[in-house]
């Protein structure tokens, strides 16, 4: 099934070139919308992310509140990356911006096999059982920790699971790591 | 999450116990046992030598997540407090943690030998047992210790590093929430559904036990702690 990126930016410039870099990582042909009146028009359940900046946000948190597990808001300010908003900064280029996609995007694409976490969280838990921290975990899959947090922050959604010990009991239990 | 009312000194013991069996415990804690006839919560305390308002208060900061002392009775005794806790921890020692250990043992001796994942869960609760264990001691080697100390006056040097539950490192609960959920979600294989559920109750049990002790040394131990070194 395809997958639907929408980008809604008060900058133009900007907006295409995050299309194209889209395009370019992911070879998904993403919409890029002017106005919340589009957004609010397409069916809510067909869309995987949506990229938009702090402006529109803040002006419109009645429709992005309840889509906000699957919103990234792009701020130009170092970003506090633990909470509940997936804040992305863009002082760093667009590097940050495909990791977040990627966290969602890669999400998507195992969500028809029968494990119960993607490919990419399993890399994840395998490190973290492993006794490493999340710098260390971002380093070695050349990813932001931001997108470490959302990949952990899924992990733990989706398996109960919380504590770093039981995290690796889990990996064991799964055959993700070999038992001590 | 209890529908019981706030507990005063007219409120009948079988009253709560009746609406909430795990107050129970609390009881036990006093001296106080099952075949509560007609008594208050004033008459237990008369008979005990215990302050009745401190009774009422450590049963309802048991029993309410929403319940905080609105004030801290002068008449409080933080050695009371430390006795409570201290019963509450042999509690642990000699109760809970064995019983969860037995059901364990037996659960994994009637299930699927190649079922290797009640094998794991054990050697994970194994570990949460002994970060348990690690914890009590330090209340009875430190903390306890130096409330004491505040209280009577003793010395000018006091120890105030106490121990704080908002560390970074998983805690305890957290440990046994993950094990509870890696049995009510994740457990897999053959193995004996009624042995599985008295561990994941024994559980449960502790670990909502500790959550509602946690709310006593959290919102009335630290509170006089803290009092009682400020006046130093």
């Amino acid at each position: 099934m395809s997958r639907q990126v929408v980008i809604i930016l008060h900058n133009a410039m900007e907006a295409a070139g995050l299309r194209r870099v889209i395009d370019d990582t992911f070879g998904i042909d993403a919409h890029v919308l002017h106005t919340i009146d589009q957004l609010l028009r397409l069916p809510a359940d067909h869309i995987d992310v949506v990229v938009t900046d702090a402006q529109h946000f803040v002006e419109n948190l009645r429709t992005f509140l309840p889509r906000k597990a699957r919103t990234i808001v792009l701020v130009d300010k170092p970003a506090l990356g633990d909470g509940d908003i997936n804040i992305v900064d863009t002082l760093h280029g667009t590097e940050p911006i495909v990791d977040a996609l990627s966290a969602f995007l890669d999400e998507k694409d195992d969500e028809t096999s029968a494990s119960l976490l993607s490919q990419r969280e399993i890399e994840v838990l395998r490190l973290v059982a492993s006794g490493m921290i999340n710098k260390q975990i971002a380093d070695t899959l050349n990813i932001s920790i931001n997108t470490v947090l959302t990949h952990r922050k899924n992990i733990t959604a989706k398996l109960g699971i919380k504590s770093v010990s039981g995290l690796s009991f889990y990996a064991m239990m799964n055959g993700i790591i070999d038992p001590k | 999450m209890t529908n019981l009312a706030l507990i005063n000194h007219d409120t009948k013991l079988s009253d709560i116990v009746i609406a909430e069996p795990s107050a129970l415990t609390v009881l036990n804690r006093f001296g106080i046992r099952l075949g509560l006839g007609d008594l208050t919560v004033a008459r237990a305390c008369a008979q005990l030598g215990i302050d009745p308002d401190f009774m009422a208060t450590i049963i309802n900061t048991y029993l309410h997540e929403d319940y905080f002392p609105d004030r801290i009775h002068s008449t409080f005794k933080a050695a009371t407090i430390v006795d409570y806790l201290g019963q509450t921890n042999n509690y642990y020692i000699h109760f809970h943690l064995p019983v969860i250990e037995r059901h364990f043992g037996l659960l994994i001796s009637k299930s699927d030998p190649a079922n290797n994942n009640l094998g794991l869960m054990l050697k994970f609760f194994m570990e949460v047992k002994q970060q348990l264990l690690d914890r009590i001691a330090d209340d009875h080697e430190h903390w306890f210790p130096a409330i004491l100390q505040a209280e009577a006056n003793a010395s000018d040097t006091i120890e105030t590093s106490i121990r704080t539950d908002d560390c970074d490192a998983d805690t305890v609960e957290d440990k046994l929430n993950d094990l509870i959920s890696m049995m009510v979600i994740h457990l897999s294989g053959k193995y004996d559904t009624n042995l599985a559920l008295a561990v994941l109750m024994a559980l449960t049990s502790l670990k909502n036990d500790l959550t509602q002790n946690n709310r006593i040394r959290n919102r009335l131990l630290k509170p006089m702690f803290h009092v009682l070194i400020n006046n130093h």
